[in-house]
């Protein structure tokens, strides 16, 4: 148990806990505000009733998921001065501008706007509360590009050069427009759009299995098969793009990735491992399952090889990433899952075109419902195993080939790390816990059919009780 | 070139003031409120008391990560020693929000409110008190090397100094928190906050006190710098105005008045941050790193004003338009008249 001892470790766990955890929020509420824009715009265009009703009710899982991202947000903006004190010295002009702005032009937008987009329905004028979904969704893609800028800096430094240990920039839009920048950038604003949409066909296929508002979900689940279809296979290729830049960029995270000990030279055939079984200790795998010239097709579409692809053998051990496995098949969940919502959208799009989705049919195709269910969580299960490809394979360095990881973490004691990391663990098993038990709630009770639709005279068959005042309920919000 | 190299670090200290003050201001009566509500007897009330933050309790809050991201960018060197040296009451802070932000989602969708009502209020403790110790260890100074860099113990930041800190702004955000109230709510609750007002206006004027006191007699730089004209002249003031300003909020919380006492309260936090202004200027980590000692290089500097500065006023628009919106009383905060 040394590492119990060694701040680098402790402060490493503590991030990558914080990060994965804080991940799973606004993963979901970054996709979800394009979706509230959607049908809050169809609301106001067709004024059908249901669209009101998905907005005001899809809010709800919103809400519940904004607060805990807002919450754990925070320790990851704090950590880089509490446990990464020379990193914030060294990359401060760039890394630290970045994060300002980001506060300033996404955080603020989004925040500034969200009392209203919640509670604000019959306060403002509905082209002001449209305008405030709006800004709500767009200050939260916002976020994903500036936080995306300032990782794929970190993977592919650019726009000056390390001066006596401090990074001196000489061209700001070189740095944001660094080489990994475009792609990755895409990559997660299709990532947060893909896990969102999933979680709102897998919930919307969920109530159509139970038989319960079953025309209501089924315009929501295919809205999300609508641009589900469009953003699963350009995911992939996006994602392909995204590897290739890793293989121009940076070899050792190709070569861990691929769990890949020998080079292999350009102008040539290689083979890629479909499964394998990696082991450190000996630079070798313990088995694998090849696919024969397999490699050259993947990176390139092509038989031969331009551009050689390195072993890991070809770095010292401290100059190349550990966890070869963690990375290997981390990166293997990620685009197994890219093809499995690729092929379930082929299978929805057959059923939509044979007419099988209508209202009075859906129920009936129990095993595609029950395959959008199965679908839910698995955005998230790529877009936490996608990171950890992205920075356990960044390793050894924080600031790729600039700064490495040991040299970036603050002098604090392992005691206090080991501290924090575990009250960090506690608290958002709890967290965790809870949202999914709150959550599930608010599903198991479904949409509030009973709220009155503003601007509509002819209300509800069953009329909301007059209710003078509930203490445990929201007073604004009916 | 040696005017600029002055100017723009001046200009992000002055910028980075105003965030924090608009933070302590606004996050503080959110905060003070969440203390408050440590001692609400029935659901009822405790409701009320959230809902009157539920819209803005966010923004509020953002304008801490926006201070955090511009002290990275503006000053990375201090960023870091700062918070290296208040690791335990940087997190003691950020484990405090955590609960009482998750608290209003989870409060409202709880069957059993008592363990959420209790995140909430303790959240709230925590997280203040937890300001309290960084904000008064930063008044008596970090041990730095030449460098800047943090050369103390991981425990230097406690002490009966940054504890009196610490209690008397907890006392300042219940304070302004309960002033918040008056103009939130109505009949027997209002009431109760003009007591919790006027009581939490005294203790807070106790505790400031002792800290004007104990500033000039334990720190031998401050006494350097406040005994001297024309400084001394300003530094007299502060008080008088501070003395003169609660006088006026305690008239209108006896008179019952429902704005002014948070008018005079926002004045006094005003007064009081002008005071620590002028103590620390120009030290960015008091008193042995000045600001330009730690100032990011001036391109990144003018590159923040480009895209931060020039958005203050659209951020401060959006944020009032907001307040405007929901003005007025909470929906049913009557209840029990």
């Amino acid at each position: 148990m040394d590492f119990l001892s060694d701040t680098v470790v402790l402060s490493r766990l503590q991030f990558a806990l914080t990060a994965i955890f804080h991940m799973l929020w606004p993963v979901l509420t970054t996709g979800m505000g394009i979706f509230l824009v959607i049908v809050e715009g169809l609301w106001l265009k067709t004024r059908n009733p249901d669209y009101y009703h998905h907005a005001r009710f899809w809010s709800k899982i919103y809400v519940l998921n904004f607060g805990i991202g807002v919450a754990s947000g925070l320790p990851m903006e704090f950590q880089f001065g509490t446990n990464w004190a020379p990193l914030s010295e060294a990359v401060g002009d760039f890394f630290g501008s970045i994060l300002g702005f980001e506060g300033a032009m996404a955080f603020m937008l989004e925040a500034g706007f969200l009392g209203i987009m919640l509670f604000g329905w019959g306060k403002v004028h509905p082209a002001v509360h449209y305008l405030a979904t709006i800004m709500v969704a767009f200050g939260a893609n916002l976020s994903t590009f500036w936080i995306l800028v300032a990782n794929s800096w970190l993977q592919s430094p650019s726009g000056g050069e390390m001066v006596n240990g401090k990074f001196v920039v000489s061209d700001y839009f070189q740095a944001i427009l660094n080489p990994f920048m475009v792609k990755s950038v895409a990559h997660m604003f299709l990532a947060t759009l893909e896990t969102s949409l999933f979680v709102i066909g897998g919930i919307s296929a969920w109530y159509i299995l139970q038989n319960r508002q079953r025309s209501l979900f089924s315009q929501s689940l295919k809205i999300v098969l609508a641009v589900a279809i469009a953003v699963a296979p350009l995911q992939i290729f996006i994602g392909h793009l995204s590897a290739e830049q890793v293989y121009h960029y940076q070899p050792t995270k190709l070569a861990a990735i691929e769990a890949k000990w020998e080079t292999s030279p350009a102008g040539k055939p290689a083979d890629w491992t479909l499964l394998a079984l990696p082991d450190e200790a000996n630079q070798k795998n313990t088995w694998q399952i090849t696919i024969p010239n397999g490699l050259g097709y993947i990176l390139e579409f092509k038989k031969n090889l331009s551009e050689p692809v390195l072993g890991l053998k070809e770095w010292k051990p401290e100059n190349r990433p550990r966890m070869v496995g963690l990375i290997y098949y981390s990166f293997r969940v990620m685009s197994g899952i890219g093809f499995f919502f690729a092929g379930l959208m082929l299978w929805s799009l057959i059923q939509w075109l044979l007419g099988n989705l209508a209202v009075d049919k859906i129920n009936q195709q129990k095993w595609l419902l029950r395959a959008w269910i199965f679908a839910a969580p698995l955005g998230y299960i790529a877009v936490e195993t996608g990171w950890i490809v992205r920075c356990v394979g960044r390793q050894p360095w924080t600031l790729y080939g600039q700064i490495r990881t040991s040299a970036a973490a603050s002098q604090v004691p392992a005691s206090n790390v080991l501290v924090s990391l575990s009250i960090f663990t506690i608290i958002y098993t709890v967290l965790f816990i809870s949202t999914l038990y709150f959550g599930s709630r608010i599903i198991r009770q479904g949409p509030n059919l009973a709220l009155p639709v503003p601007g509509l005279d002819n209300q509800p068959a069953i009329a909301p009780q007059e209710v003078e005042f509930i203490p445990d309920q929201r007073p604004v919000e009916s | 070139m040696e005017a600029l190299l002055h100017f723009l670090p001046q200009v992000w200290f002055v910028i980075l003031a105003l965030f924090l003050f608009l933070y302590v201001m606004l996050d503080g009566f959110d905060l003070g409120v969440g203390i408050l509500s440590l001692t609400s007897s029935d659901e009822a009330r405790r409701s009320i008391l959230m809902t009157s933050l539920g819209n803005v309790w966010d923004a509020n809050e953002t304008w801490l990560v926006l201070m955090g991201g511009a002290l990275f960018g503006a000053f990375p060197l201090a960023y870091g020693t700062i918070l290296t040296a208040l690791y335990i009451p940087i997190f003691i802070m950020i484990f405090g929000l955590i609960f009482r932000a998750v608290a209003f989602e989870f409060r409202e969708h709880s069957r059993r409110k008592v363990f959420w009502n209790f995140a909430f209020g303790a959240g709230s403790f925590i997280a203040a008190l937890g300001q309290g110790f960084a904000l008064g260890s930063v008044i008596e100074g970090i041990k730095v090397d030449a460098a800047g860099h943090f050369i103390g113990s991981t425990w230097d930041w406690l002490d009966w100094r940054s504890l009196l800190v610490a209690l008397t702004l907890i006392q300042g955000y219940v304070l302004i928190g309960s002033t918040y109230l008056i103009l939130k709510t109505e009949g027997e609750l209002q009431k109760t906050h003009f007591r919790t007002a006027k009581l939490a206006a005294i203790t807070t004027l106790i505790g400031a006190v002792f800290i004007t006191i104990a500033t000039p007699i334990f720190y031998e730089t401050a006494r350097a710098r406040l005994f001297h004209p024309p400084q001394v002249y300003i530094f007299a003031l502060i008080p008088l105005l501070g003395v003169c300003l609660v006088g006026l909020l305690l008239r209108s919380l006896q008179r019952q008045e429902e704005i002014t006492p948070f008018v005079w309260t926002i004045l006094i936090f005003l007064i009081t941050f002008i005071g620590l202004g002028m103590i620390v200027f120009p030290y960015i980590i008091p008193t042995q790193i000045t600001i330009y000692q730690a100032a990011a290089s001036p391109s990144a500097l003018v590159f923040m004003i480009i895209f931060i500065g020039f958005l203050i006023p659209i951020m401060l628009f959006y944020n009032i338009y907001q307040y405007v919106v929901f003005r007025g009383k909470v929906a049913g905060s009557a209840y029990g008249d």
